[in-house]
């Protein structure tokens, strides 16, 4: 026998413990991707239950069904164009009177519906009692009591999910909104028949209600199926609005709402016993700490600190240990696979690049636990509200901050943990500017740089770089928001959850789903880049064309050794030399050498020559990597490699102005190209192009005012 | 049957009539008092958007912290939220 496949929708107001009864259902065969069009996630899992195989889809967390916001949007039509076998609303029964918002929205679209009234234990233990075969007598749908934290109900769900599939239609409730609109809701009905306006899935009357609401979507897609016709049921509706207004002096949206309000209050006077607003409980008790006036900052403070402390201090060994194996995995193919181009390939190229990424992971997967358990405590509500009137003086939302602190350690993360705002504008005005919090990777080039030429200072100068990162952030939060994304942003109304302690569970699936995102996609972008990196700085390859005898210089060396006038140390030491040299004429002689040159006089205005452009440009593999491409370029051997020769090899070629100014150059630029990866990933090609544009148009600007100011006082 | 208790409620409860000075906006709300909602006049994009939150018009509602120029916390039909300044001067209040 075969299984019977159906659909079931989850849908419910945010935090009502949606998210855990989806996993107690589901469990890890969990399936994210996004709705087609849209960056609102979806997420769907299998779950068999006797001769049924069900998949189980999650609707974004929603208060209500208007077209406000694209999760309501998604969410309405999913369950009006899909069609699924069930829907079941998953409701906070401490909290009924908002949660039955929804649930009568669904009642009013006629879905197949089940609710699932969660949190149950909350309710009993606060004394309080839900008649619940009266409740679901009075709103026509069938109920079941479950405790989503202790996995309590999931059978129970199922079971009704099977037999609501199984029986008949049964007669519905309706929601009725009082006289006026009623009056208002026949008159568009009968015009909408007489006109013979294609309803397409919905149902008229429905349609009738979000007309009167003057739903943006609904009135849409009638004008466009209605064409001319439009003005007619325009006509209609523009009357109606303002007769409902005039008689009820508010307009119908929100007398439509009350209604809703009226039909949940009638039910729950029968089967509830209402208290009317919340006491002062222990959610209002720590949060009179947590968001003081005075000890709300620092408090958020010391919570980011901590988190940073978590994610890279802690990070840190298991980073390392992955860093040691993939060098281990070096030595290993350079022991089995012959010099040659394949073994370049491999290690240089493969291994060097995405090894160099996946390491990262530890601190991703730390990141996201970290997220994780501040947002499903409710904590993360609290820090946006904390910050937000300091981070609206610049245009951002007060969760910009999160994402901004991370960018100090990594810009990757600080990227993904940018998904935490919901805005777009704000989102991609935190993105744009997280570039210029000065990540990781780019101190070991200050350490260089500001060693080279500052030593007595070093630490200052590097600590005025990452401030001067700060401000340009600023600076340009406020030029975007200006320009690029002006407009309206969305009011900031937020809700403030209650404070629980999250599951274990719940959280190591948020984790898992978000870390192996960054694995997977990140994997296959970065093995391309290093691929395409390795080809730049190993093509053309220069063949006999040395500008030296190379060879005649090793041979000479040797012969000198094996007559015993030098030394085994100093016949080491001329070796590298000599490699050395060779490898830096390898890469001047490659295409990245030759654009670098080329790229010379477009950088030649910042003091900089055709090595820094290099080292510019492989530093878009990874900052870090600037160091490593000094290094060869000056042609510092091997076994010799300390930072010291290479700092006195920068020191007797550039001004410290120069110097500093390449710092600066550094940066600015955008981040890696790991980065740019995940970058387009969250946000698409436009606005990574977008970014690294005018990150490379701005290091170009301020380096070169920086250059040319500084060279009239600074000979 | 008891479907009398399905019917329509509530609006008429609601109709008041509030004299102009009596009225102002969430903005101005103390903390630690409670008041309730006279109006609400955004788009009506917006006023749904309110309404599914729980910002009705009669609706009584506790404002639990401010600060200065930044968002307030409000307590409204059992859940808190964090609402910024502009978004509140939308909300006409009374005292109750």
């Amino acid at each position: 026998m075969t299984a019977r496949q159906i659909t079931i929708a989850l849908s419910g107001n945010p935090n009502s413990g949606k998210t855990t009864i989806f996993n107690n259902l589901t469990g890890l065969r969990q399936h994210v991707g996004n709705y087609p069009g849209v960056t609102v996630e979806k997420k769907s899992g299998i779950v068999e239950y006797k001769e049924f195989k069900i998949n189980v889809v999650d609707l974004p967390g929603t208060y209500s069904l208007t077209a406000y916001s694209m999760e309501e949007i998604v969410a309405r039509n999913f369950v009006i164009n899909e069609k699924p076998d069930v829907v079941i609303d998953v409701v906070d029964s401490s909290n009924l009177e908002r949660n039955l918002y929804l649930a009568t929205q669904l009642i009013e679209l006629e879905v197949p519906l089940i609710l699932a009234f969660n949190m149950t234990d909350i309710v009993k233990k606060s004394g309080k009692k839900i008649d619940i075969d009266l409740l679901s007598e009075l709103l026509g749908v069938s109920i079941i009591e479950m405790v989503g934290s202790k996995g309590l109900g999931s059978k129970e769900l199922l079971e009704a999910v099977i037999m609501v599939v199984k029986s008949k239609k049964e007669k519905k409730v309706e929601v009725k909104y009082g006289e006026e609109v009623e009056n208002e809701i026949v008159r568009i009905i009968s015009v909408l028949k007489k006109q013979k306006i294609p309803t397409f899935n919905f149902d008229t009357r429905w349609i009738a209600v979000k007309l009167l609401e003057q739903d943006k979507e609904i009135i849409d897609t009638i004008k466009k199926a209605s064409g001319p016709k439009y003005s007619k049921i325009d006509e209609t509706i523009r009357s109606s609005v303002n007769h409902i207004t005039s008689i009820l002096r508010d307009p119908p949206e929100v007398i439509i709402a009350d209604a809703r309000y009226g039909f949940i209050k009638g039910a729950l006077l029968e089967a509830y016993k209402e208290t009317g607003l919340a006491e002062l409980d222990r959610s209002e008790k720590i949060d009179r700490i947590l968001t003081n006036r005075i000890m709300g900052i620092p408090i958020f403070a010391f919570v980011i600190w901590l988190m940073f402390q978590f994610v890279f201090t802690l990070g840190k060994y298991p980073a390392n240990w992955l860093g040691l194996g993939f060098e281990k995995l070096s030595a290993l193919v350079t022991n089995i696979v012959p010099q040659g181009l394949v073994r370049s390939l491999l290690v240089d190229g493969i291994i060097g690049g995405v090894g160099g990424v996946i390491t990262f992971t530890p601190n991703i997967i730390l990141l996201f636990f970290a997220i994780a358990v501040l947002e499903d405590s409710g904590y993360m509500a609290r820090a946006a509200f904390v910050m937000d009137r300091i981070m609206h003086k610049i245009g951002l939302h007060g969760k910009s901050f999160i994402p901004l602190v991370i960018g100090f350690g990594c810009t990757v993360p600080a990227y993904m943990g940018s998904r935490i705002l919901e805005n777009k504008k704000d989102r991609l005005v935190t993105m744009h500017i997280n570039t210029f919090m000065s990540c990781g990777a780019r101190l070991p080039v200050y350490i260089l740089f500001a060693g080279a030429f500052f030593p007595a200072v070093a630490g200052n100068v590097i600590f005025s770089i990452y401030l001067i990162g700060v401000i340009m952030a600023v600076i340009m939060a406020k030029v975007l928001r200006a320009t690029r994304f002006r407009g309206e942003s969305d009011p900031f109304v937020m809700e403030l959850p209650a404070y629980r302690l999250p599951t274990l569970k719940g959280i190591l699936i948020h984790t898992w789903e978000r870390a192996w995102l960054y694995v997977k996609k990140a994997g296959t972008i970065i093995l391309a880049i290093s691929i395409l990196m390795w080809i730049l700085f190993t093509f053309p390859m220069i063949g006999n064309n040395y500008t030296q005898d190379y060879a005649g210089q090793i041979e000479e060396t040797e012969r000198l050794y094996q007559s015993g006038e030098i030394t085994g140390q100093e016949y080491d030491i001329g070796i590298a030399t000599v490699e050395a040299e060779m490898a830096g004429e390898r890469l001047a002689y490659s295409a990245a050498g030759r654009i670098g040159r080329f790229l010379e006089p477009v950088f030649k205005p910042l003091g900089f020559d055709w090595k820094m452009v290099v080292a510019t440009i492989s530093g878009i593999a990874a900052k870090e990597v600037i160091v490593s491409t000094m290094g060869t370029l000056y042609s510092i051997q091997e076994t010799d490699r300390q930072p010291d020769s290479l700092k006195t090899a920068l020191y007797n070629h550039y001004t410290p102005l120069v110097g500093y100014n390449f710092m600066l150059f550094t940066l600015l630029y955008f981040p890696c190209l790991a980065a740019m990866a995940i970058f387009r990933k969250e946000a698409g090609t436009k606005e990574m192009l977008f970014q690294m544009g005018y990150t490379l148009l701005l290091a170009w600007v301020v380096s070169f005012l920086v250059f040319q100011i500084g060279r009239i006082f600074i000979k | 049957m008891r479907r009398w208790g399905l019917q329509f409620r509530g609006r008429k409860a609601n109709r008041e009539h509030y004299r102009a000075e009596d009225i102002f906006s969430m903005a101005e709300a103390a903390p630690g008092k409670k008041y309730k909602i006279a109006r609400i006049d955004s788009g009506c994009r917006l006023n749904s958007r309110l309404c599914a939150m729980g910002f009705i018009p009669g609706e009584v509602f506790y404002v639990s912290g401010a600060s200065r120029g930044g968002p307030l916390c409000v307590m409204v039909k059992g859940t808190k939220f964090a609402i910024g300044r502009g978004m509140a001067e939308k909300i006409q209040i009374r005292e109750i």
